[in-house]
């Protein structure tokens, strides 16, 4: 029976919704993260676009000039190949790849410990100061009189410092929480997650030592270069690649219906992750400087790093065995399905490049960004797709509309990552034969011109991927159907919610 | 609706398969270390260590770097975008720069990175090389001699 609002007497009005600043109800930290994810998502993916095409167009596209201030003095701005790449990684992976970790993280940790969040106000603080600290950093990229343009983990000291307050917030909130819990032996999810949070706060700490002691006491250009190099290799092992396996060994079971395949070989990844990514990281310690021993020991880390990930992405395989028909369309499992052969072909592309004779063919040249768009944009980005695909309606209360615009995210995503990254591999490897070949600049351009128009192509078509899911996201917030999805809202004595809530796979 | 359970596992053994291929891993990156156990890093960032006594040292590497030449010469100046500047001390390795090289044997390389001559300031022959004698880089003459003595050491 339709109720007339207009009969209702004063004391039958439902209580006004009352707005705080600083919200606190369950899974906010997590849907803020999400929705700020994405939209680092379309920027990242729309300069990666821009600096691909500069590679090709350097001076056209150019624009540098100078100003005079009173206080700092002289301040250079530029938007160059240099800043615009550099700009690139660092918003898609403190912009887009970390907020959705955050996500990621803030989302499964209460529904697998059946506790609560901790400290939900403080990580949803953590989401403005984290992005406080980004959108800064990113901003200074532009400005080399401020900051470095290397790969990543060279912004101004001031901005390295939100980032770090933020991770310290999330870290506090994810290890207050799991404490909470009564489980002995939590589910390997939080394994990796639990790790890439620790590395990810120390590596940053690193650099950010370095840099301020660089400052201080002019530390020798060559071991700042060799520790920013090493901090780059860290947050792409521990953090991108971990999270991303976290979040499958999550999002896989829930999405299957089916039980985790093997515990065993689950927890032998993590193991052989956790041990080999610190060592993989010594293999970006190249200088003179450093013992040609320790760098080959790194070298032959990341060739190792082949084994933990084919181990996950066995498990999850053989847990998606009997569903496989899930697979075929746009979701969450296709999703996920595209994360692990991305996966897989950037561990097997790394081990290859690890290799001493591959690296003197192709070192300064494209290759290197070739496996990181792949592991980057392919492997961790579908990862995060196939959780946000898991976790908004869940977040929203909302079911996902009937609209193309998942298929468009899909294809859009998987064919620009995989066109940018493998031109990127193939120009340097063509890249490296010419100037073997001790070809002309001119000769070079050349050839490698229709590469860069592929890579540029493919990025402009990951960031439309991008855009599509920040479109069916919006949509679904403003146009979808309610539906209704369980919190874990109680921290009942056993641990287990008594509220028998979280819906069908929460 | 169904009652939150945490995620099941299916089995907590490890197939002897996925045992045979972890195994099989660690001896391929075993033999390849063992066959990398000596051998000579290249220079971080295309530039020798500071403890290197290279023409320039230092302080040239410290003016590379901010200038950003690796970004268009790559990471050890092997060539990137830009041409390979190892064995410059020959003369321009890119067919733009043979007149150039012809008039002035001697300076060609500071007249080019500067590029404030109107005999090299054509944008069509620079092909994206910055002018670093001008704004925003302003290098002085002097610094452009540092990179040009220290270019001259790299073989």
């Amino acid at each position: 029976m339709a109720v007339n609002p207009k009969k209702l007497r004063p004391y039958d009005e439902p209580p006004r919704k009352r707005f705080s600043p600083i919200p606190s109800a369950p899974d906010s930290a997590a849907g803020a993260f999400l929705v700020v994810s994405l939209l680092w998502l379309v920027v990242a993916t729309g300069i990666g676009a821009l600096g691909a095409l500069m590679l090709t167009l350097p001076e056209t596209l150019r624009l540098a000039f100078e100003n005079q201030f009173p206080v700092v003095g002289t301040v250079k701005f530029e938007v160059s190949a240099a800043t615009v790449n550099s700009g690139f990684l660092n918003a898609l992976v403190y912009g887009w790849l970390s907020n959705a970790a955050f996500a990621t993280i803030l989302f499964i940790l209460p529904r697998i410990t059946g506790v609560r969040m901790k400290m939900e106000g403080i990580a949803w603080g953590a989401m403005w100061i984290w992005n406080l600290g980004v959108a800064g950093g990113m901003a200074a990229v532009y400005f080399p009189t401020f900051s470095g343009t290397g790969l990543l983990a060279e912004f101004p000291t001031a901005f390295d410092g939100l980032l770090l307050l933020g991770l310290l917030m999330v870290n506090g909130a994810f290890w207050l929480t799991l404490l909470a819990s009564s489980q002995r032996l939590p589910y390997i999810s939080l394994w990796f997650f639990g790790l890439a949070l620790l590395a990810f706060m120390g590596a940053y700490a690193l650099s950010s030592a370095a840099q301020a002691g660089d400052w201080l006491i002019n530390l020798d250009d060559t071991v700042v270069a060799l520790i920013y190099a090493f901090v780059a290799r860290m947050i792409f092992t521990f953090w991108v690649i971990g999270v991303a396996l976290g979040s499958l060994f999550y999002v896989v079971p829930r999405a299957t219906f089916n039980a985790l395949a093997s515990g065993g070989m689950a927890f032998a990844s993590w193991i052989l992750w956790a041990g080999l990514s610190g060592v993989s990281a010594l293999g970006a310690l190249v200088d003179p400087s450093v013992p040609y021993v320790v760098t080959s020991i790194g070298n032959a880390g990341t060739i190792l790093l082949l084994a933990p990930i084919l181990l996950a992405v066995a498990t999850l395989a053989m847990t998606i065995s009997g569903r496989w028909s899930l697979t075929l369309g746009a979701g969450t499992l296709a999703f996920a399905l595209l994360s692990m052969t991305f996966l897989l072909s950037t561990t097997v592309l790394e081990a290859i490049g690890a290799l001493a004779s591959v690296q003197s063919q192709v070192r300064g040249t494209e290759w290197a960004t070739g496996p990181i768009i792949l592991a980057t944009l392919g492997a961790a980005t579908f990862a995060h797709y196939a959780y946000t695909d898991h976790a908004a309606p869940r977040l929203l209360r909302r079911d996902w509309g009937d609209t193309m615009l998942t298929d468009v995210q899909m294809w859009a995503t998987f064919v620009g990552a995989a066109v940018a990254g493998l031109s990127l591999v193939a120009a340097g490897i063509v890249h490296g034969s010419l100037i073997a070949d001790g070809a002309s600049t001119d000769q070079i351009n050349g050839t490698l011109t229709w590469f860069r128009y592929a890579a540029s192509g493919g990025l402009a078509l990951a960031s439309l991927g991008g855009l599509a899911a920040l479109l069916s996201l919006f949509l679904m917030y403003t146009t979808a159907r309610r539906a209704e999805y369980a919190l874990v809202d109680s921290v009942p004595a056993d641990g287990v919610p008594t509220d028998a809530v979280a819906a069908a796979g929460s | 609706m169904t009652v939150h359970t945490p995620i099941e596992t299916r089995s907590r053994s490890i197939p002897p398969w996925a045992i045979g291929i972890t195994v099989l891993i660690f001896l391929v990156g075993g033999v390849y270390l063992a066959g990398n156990l000596s051998g000579e890093n290249p220079p971080i960032g295309g530039v020798p260590s500071a403890s290197g006594s290279a023409a320039g040292g230092p302080n040239a590497q410290a003016i590379i770097a901010e200038a950003g030449c690796q970004s268009c010469h790559g990471e050890d100046l092997t060539g990137g975008v830009g041409p390979n500047l190892h064995g410059v001390a020959d003369g321009p390795t890119s067919e733009n720069l043979q007149d150039l090289y012809a008039d002035h044997p001697d300076d060609w390389a500071n007249i080019w990175i500067a590029g404030v001559d109107p005999a090299v300031s054509d944008p069509a022959m620079r092909n994206g090389m910055p002018a670093f004698g001008g704004a925003p880089y302003n290098l002085s003459e002097e610094d452009i001699a540092t990179i040009v003595d220290y270019l001259k050491t790299l073989e």
